[in-house]
């Protein structure tokens, strides 16, 4: 598998490759040079691709001529990202490039490409099966480079039970392929900005690290404002509550009860589906279709029918999801009826609410 | 020794240090000894004994020796540093391990042997008086498991179907495997290979579910709609397919096998007329799962039933492995060849091939010497090597040494004496 050649489209396409690297590696750029007019594109590329994750949520792709400044611009974004140091931020565009980079497998015509992909910076173990008639899967993968990428999609079809597993291998079509391929991509891009070593920024690129600084919180605002549900009264969120909601605000992942948790309750005190899907989406996933499903079956327009109310307190506690419980805490067993009863208390007036 | 009467507790404590002291091999095959954690309970308190670290086997046994515990373990998990408290550790990866006890598996000789403890005075009992301790009416009965051969042929039965999963799916080899007999109810499995160290807990949980069958849905093995019915089924699983799809279809062809009209009819959502018409149409529809795959031909037996059957089917072919200690990526396991305090019993490791032979009531025979005398208060009957010993009440005998031991471990037994 070390074969491979990536023309410099492919380089430009599939940035985080050892070749990629092994390239930008090989111009020895110092920080300090960046400043030359030289790099003046490829700083505006990788602002951009920054610029894109906060915006629309996917990094697009640039010039089709210029793939040295394509290339040269994916380690410059990540320098940028990284030294704002935000968690929301670093999230976020390690979806965004996952999403860019998941378009891009789709679209490969030869399925050795993905295996060299695979193989090659990440290490897995997977096969390419010969393709005859009746064949259904394209790809075998190790069950622990599956797992350690499908554990994290909830839904039915990626659950290990539902798969064709054979002497440890996991059967996969092009498609399932791709996808877990930019799961992969996703995390080596965000563990990417994590291990960034601090660096100090000259004065031009502080200016570009200041204009992403000014959208990201105005990006932040604009979801806490908007996307928030401004109907219901946030004041009266139990303290488990707001804190799932901080979490998924901060783009982190949320277990799989405590997403239950929060979506269940947020739709029972009155949040559309469409409002929850956006903020969702918007933040911490990647296919909108899942989210939407898995929302209205919460909201009991899909599937049994039934609407969901969170769990009870006792079971928020076993998962540890009860971090700070209060006074109103010790009347009640369930999420929802500390709301019902913290909103009355609001609604009387704030001192009444201060003495309960 | 001689006509010396000894406290249960007093005794054990002593035959287990001679067992420390005596036996030669090493402790345990432990790989990455430097990296595991290891934890203790001694005989006379109820704490746990943590956060320790050795060298080697050598130093481990010299330990042990030196305090004699009722219950010793290893931690599956690797560490940086083993002996640092939990946040501190560093964790590196873990053993996947699996837990099969008896007490999961529904057995038809539960209430035969039932057993309890009382937590005041510690005296066991096999009939409580209005759920409180015959001996001093305390209500603190806990349940204690009573060493039966059927339970632990069921749980012995667990295991081979989760070594199936762990070869033929899961594709270890079998030197990867180390099966133990737990020295209890059970048995544990370690697969200890490079690959699986770094799953983590989801990774984990995502293997408990395949192996429970947690979260199956047949329509991902084939029995799946398409837009014409006869096709929706003609993709059926069959005996031979590999992993869950040929799982299914075996358990099927077990289920139409084994059950009668009634079983039948007792399954969730069938009614008297379905299950007489798949008992007319069983050859068929074996035939459909075993050859052909052609599920949908048989006339009368719909989509909606054969679905029924087949989540009926599939629910035999699970391994029951107890969830919790599998995901557990921090878990304590007991050490191969220590004893076990509330059996005498030593905890062994079960050579692949030999598995299906093994008989845990004569190989963990830990103290195989000797005679003992003791004061039983109440005991259910028991096997221990080619001996069925029991049942006793309020009566004094005398028993070969392991038997005494496991009597006076079971607190169901006092008053220790080595017969002149």
């Amino acid at each position: 598998m070390t074969s491979m050649l990536l023309s410099p489209p492919d380089l430009a396409k599939y940035p985080f490759t050892k070749e990629s690297r092994d390239y930008i590696k090989g111009l020895d750029l110092k920080v300090d040079e960046l400043v030359d007019p030289d790099f003046v594109e490829a700083l505006n590329r990788a602002e951009q691709r920054v610029q894109e994750a906060l915006r629309g949520g996917e990094v697009k792709w640039g010039s089709e001529r210029y793939y040295e400044i394509e290339i040269l611009s994916y380690p410059i974004a990540i320098m940028l990202v990284a030294s704002i140091d935000d968690d929301f931020l670093g999230r976020r565009y390690a979806l965004a490039e996952a999403k860019r980079a998941y378009s891009f497998f789709r679209e490969e015509r030869d399925s050795k490409r993905l295996l060299e992909i695979a193989g090659s910076a990440f290490d897995w173990r997977a096969e390419g099966l010969a393709s005859n008639a009746n064949q259904s899967y394209d790809y075998a993968l190790h069950f622990v480079d599956y797992l350690r990428n499908a554990s994290k999609i909830r839904s039915d079809p990626w659950k290990l039970v539902n798969r064709l597993v054979i002497n440890g291998m996991v059967f996969l079509n092009k498609d399932e392929f791709a996808r877990l391929l930019s799961e992969e991509v996703q995390k080596h891009v965000h563990s990417t900005i994590t291990s960034s070593p601090k660096i100090n920024l000259p004065p031009l690129i502080l200016q570009r690290i200041a204009r992403i600084t000014q959208i990201l919180a105005e990006r932040r605002e604009k979801m806490r404002v908007e996307e928030l549900p401004e109907k219901t009264m946030i004041t009266a969120y139990p303290s488990c509550i707001k804190r799932l909601y901080d979490a998924l605000l901060t783009g982190r992942h949320l277990s799989h009860i405590g997403r239950f948790s929060l979506t269940s309750f947020l739709v029972n005190v009155g949040v559309s589906t469409e409002e929850l899907i956006r903020v969702y989406t918007s933040v911490s996933d990647f296919d909108e279709r899942l989210t939407r499903y898995q929302t209205e079956h919460i909201a009991g327009k899909k599937g049994s029918g039934i609407k969901y109310i969170p769990p009870n307190c006792d079971t928020l506690k076993t998962h540890g999801l009860c971090p700070e419980p209060d006074e109103v805490c010790r009347t009640i067993r369930n999420p929802l009826s500390y709301y019902r009863t913290k909103a009355r208390l609001i609604s009387r007036g704030n001192t009444d609410a201060e003495r309960a | 020794m001689l006509n010396v009467r000894e406290t249960g507790v007093n005794f054990i404590e002593r035959k287990f240090a001679e067992y420390y002291a005596e036996t030669l091999e090493p402790i345990s095959p432990i790989s990455s000894f430097t990296q595991r954690e290891f934890g203790f309970i001694p005989f006379t308190e109820k704490i746990m004994i943590r956060h320790r670290g050795f060298t080697g086997p050598e130093e481990l046994k010299t330990f042990i020796t030196s305090i004699t515990p009722a219950h010793a373990y290893y931690s599956a998990a690797y560490y940086k540093n083993p002996e640092a408290p939990m946040a501190k550790k560093g964790w590196l990866g873990s053993d996947l391990i699996f837990d099969i006890d008896s007490d999961h598996i529904q057995t038809p000789c539960n209430n035969e042997h039932d057993y309890w403890i009382c937590a005041d005075c510690n005296i066991g009992t096999t009939r409580p008086l209005q759920g409180n301790c015959p001996s001093c009416g305390s209500g603190k009965l806990r349940s204690e498991f009573w060493l039966c051969e059927t339970c632990l042929e069921l749980a012995k039965a667990e295991i081979l179907k989760l070594l199936d999963f762990l070869i033929a799916d899961f594709g270890f080899q079998q030197r990867e495997i180390v099966t133990c007999f737990s020295g209890h109810r059970g048995y544990h499995v370690h697969v200890d290979e490079e690959e699986v160290k770094s799953l983590d807990q989801a990774a984990r949980k995502e293997i408990v579910d395949y192996l429970l069958g947690t979260g199956l849905n047949i329509e991902f093995h084939g029995l799946k709609k398409t837009n014409r019915t006869a096709e929706w089924l003609s993709m059926g699983p069959t005996l031979s397919d590999s992993g869950w799809r040929g799982r299914i279809a075996k358990g099927v062809y077990d289920l139409l096998l084994s059950s009668t009209l009634q079983q039948l009819e007792d399954l969730e959502g069938f009614t008297k007329n379905t299950a007489k018409r798949v008992i007319k149409n069983r050859d068929r529809i074996l035939e459909g799962g075993g050859k052909s795959a052609s599920w949908g031909l048989v006339k009368g037996v719909g989509p909606k039933t054969l679905k029924i059957l087949a989540m009926n089917g599939a629910k035999k072919q699970t391994s029951i492995i107890d969830p919790v200690v599998t995901m557990d990526i921090h878990r304590l396991i007991r050490i191969p060849h220590s004893l076990h305090g509330k059996t005498g019993l030593k905890v062994v490791t079960i050579p692949f091939n030999s598995l299906e032979k093994f008989d845990p009531l004569k190989e963990a025979v830990a103290f195989p010497e000797g005679r003992l005398d003791v004061s039983v208060t109440e005991a259910p009957a028991f096997r221990l090597g080619n001996e069925v010993f029991g049942p006793y009440r309020h009566e004094r005998v005398e028993l070969p040494m392991a038997a005494g031991i496991y009597l006076l471990c079971k607190r169901a037994a006092k008053d220790a004496r080595i017969p002149s």
